[in-house]
């Protein structure tokens, strides 16, 4: 499954690491927009396969940020 | 001599009217997992009070001697019929006939929808899946060219567009829906649509045809597309959902722009405290908080289930808009969501929040504002977007607004864009934690002090020094001072003060008679 940003802004943090085991609503990233810290959720459980951007990125709306298996 | 015989001709045409596109028909249909038209209004109304209209119209074939061989109904079903008690219209195309593309009969029957619901003054209800015309024309006779309608006759238009100021209006998309029910479909003030509907001006072959894309109807005007573009509000898991949406939607209506809402009887305590509003603003700016939660602790609750009934999730996401009840009375809700661009106005936004407060002006629903706006969205894509002008569409919608508005100011309240959530002669109530000016502190600071900071020793501790002191400055309680806010309240008594300021509101409002609104130009 794939978790795209609903929002523009640049990549603040990374929290969760590849491979980890998710569950729904855990934070994967925060993305930095307007002035605020955005949490990226897990939309359901699952194994984090791919973290598609890293820490300073510039990322647009629709933008994928990981892959949920 | 008798009438049996006509009588039992009668008889025989409803049978046949019922038998729809024929079994065959039917049964594809049902394996697409689909109702027919007749089993959606069934599913619709309350049990048994569908009463038809035009049962007889459809395209008869006779044999030599004159008599009636065959028939093919009308591809449009329409009827009164009754919601928890209360009498609506509603009408949609039969897709077993002709895949919903109009004949004769259906056209007619479904251009008399909206003309019936304006002359009985009752909600609409339009279940649609269907096409729009063929470029083979509604008739098939032979040799036969169109002849359009007379130059002296009203447009079909017309109707569609008065019912909007006139009844409430709901409708559904439930299949494909293209042309001419597409446009009937979002002259409504709710749209819901299924997971595997579509909604479309022309399908894949035309589009293939003009533009060289090849894309399916799904791809073309599924939901991931008009949840998005605004043209359809919601979402529904299967097709009784859509229905139960609509039924839902309808409750908080009055049944026509000549009546207010009613008041139903509320389960739940006027004066009740709700404790999780204190600290579910975090001190940390940055940080966001649920807005939906606000207002969920706010409004009626029947034990779990909240009263709020929201709408338009998923366009102009940045703003929040729906119905609840409060102190079992209607009322549409209007709240920043600070997870989308902080709760930022973009272009989108602005329409919705503009259609809205029209929707809410034509039906008599106060309107409540939770408030977190930091203006504006800024950029160059806002700009692109003509975000000023929506946006100032919308400043005027609400300032010409003649319903009671209250608002409660959870945190921002910045820039031209704050003009947007405060009504004229609103009920203004703040929490601690607002804050209001001209900019946020962050970004005004950086501007308005620009040489002062480069010019400090040390730049970033003049400008933090700055923003301190100036975000003092944008405190409530110098506010609640100068009266420029009713009261700066404890986020807990959120909805005591509100019910009570909406007891006043209402008997107000209800010494006139209600009548349509009927808007001027706009921004």
């Amino acid at each position: 499954m794939q978790v795209k940003s609903e929002i523009a802004g640049s990549v603040w943090k990374i929290i969760a690491e590849t491979g980890a085991d998710l569950a729904a609503d855990d934070v994967i990233a925060i993305l930095e927009s307007m002035k605020m810290e955005i949490p990226v959720v897990a939309p359901k459980a699952g194994k984090l396969k791919e973290i598609h951007v890293a820490e300073g990125d510039m990322i647009g709306e629709g933008q994928l940020i990981a892959t949920l298996d | 001599m008798s009438w049996d015989n006509d009588i039992d001709e009668i008889k025989k045409r409803r049978k046949l009217a019922k038998q729809q596109g024929g079994k065959q028909a039917v049964k594809a249909h049902h394996e697409k997992g689909r109702l027919t038209i007749r089993e959606r209004v069934e599913t619709l109304l309350d049990k048994n009070s569908f009463d038809e209209v035009g049962e007889g119209a459809g395209v008869p074939e006779y044999d030599d001697d004159g008599k009636l061989k065959d028939f093919q109904p009308a591809n449009f079903i329409l009827g009164f019929g009754q919601i928890d008690g209360r009498k609506v219209i509603v009408g949609g195309e039969d897709f077993t006939v002709r895949g919903g593309s109009p004949n004769p009969a259906g056209l007619r029957k479904s251009v008399y929808t909206e003309q019936l619901a304006l002359q009985y003054k009752v909600p609409l209800i339009r279940l649609h899946e269907g096409g729009g015309g063929s470029v083979g024309g509604t008739n098939k006779e032979k040799n036969r060219r169109p002849l359009g309608e007379p130059v002296f006759s009203q447009s079909r238009f017309v109707p569609l567009a008065e019912t909007l100021s006139a009844v409430p209006v709901a409708s559904a998309a439930l299949g494909p829906v293209a042309g001419l029910p597409a446009a009937r479909l979002v002259a409504s003030h709710f749209t819901v649509m299924t997971q595997n509907a579509a909604v479309l001006i022309a399908g894949p072959q035309v589009v293939k045809r003009a533009l060289g894309h090849d894309m399916t109807k799904e791809e073309l005007g599924g939901p991931q597309v008009h949840l998005s573009s605004g043209a359809i509000d919601n979402l529904a898991e299967d097709e009784a959902d859509a229905m139960a949406q609509i039924r839902r939607f309808l409750s908080f209506l009055p049944d026509n722009a000549w009546a207010y809402p009613e008041k139903l009887p509320c389960k739940d305590k006027a004066d009740r405290y709700e404790d999780s509003l204190a600290d579910i603003v975090p001190t940390n700016r940055r940080q966001p908080f649920q807005m939906r939660k606000i207002i969920e602790a706010v409004v009626d609750r029947d034990g779990d289930a909240s009263s709020f009934f929201e709408m338009s999730r998923k366009f102009g996401p940045s703003l929040i808009t729906g119905l609840a009840r409060l102190d079992g009375e209607s009322v549409g809700i209007i709240g920043n969501d600070c997870m989308y661009y902080a709760g930022a106005m973009t272009a989108e936004a602005a329409q919705k929040l503009r259609r809205f407060a029209d929707f809410c002006n034509s039906f008599h629903l106060p309107i409540i504002s939770f408030v977190d706006e930091p203006g504006f969205m800024i950029g160059p894509d806002s700009e692109q977007a003509g975000t000023i002008r929506h946006g100032t569409a919308a400043i005027s919608a609400v300032l010409q607004s003649r319903v009671p508005w209250a608002s409660v100011q959870v945190l921002k309240a910045f820039g031209v864009a704050a003009q947007a959530h405060f009504g004229p002669d609103g009920y203004v109530l703040s929490w601690p934690s607002a804050a209001s000016g001209a900019l946020p502190v962050e970004g005004g600071v950086a501007v308005a002090f620009a040489r002062e900071i480069a010019a400090a020793e040390d730049p970033a501790a003049r400008q933090k020094e700055l923003e301190d002191m100036l975000a003092a400055s944008q405190s409530p309680f110098p506010r609640a001072e100068g009266l420029s806010v009713h009261e700066i309240i404890d986020p807990r008594e959120t909805r005591p003060k509100l019910i009570s300021w909406l007891r006043l509101a209402i008997a107000a409002m209800q010494t006139q008679p209600p009548v349509p609104y009927l808007t001027g130009m706009r921004p």
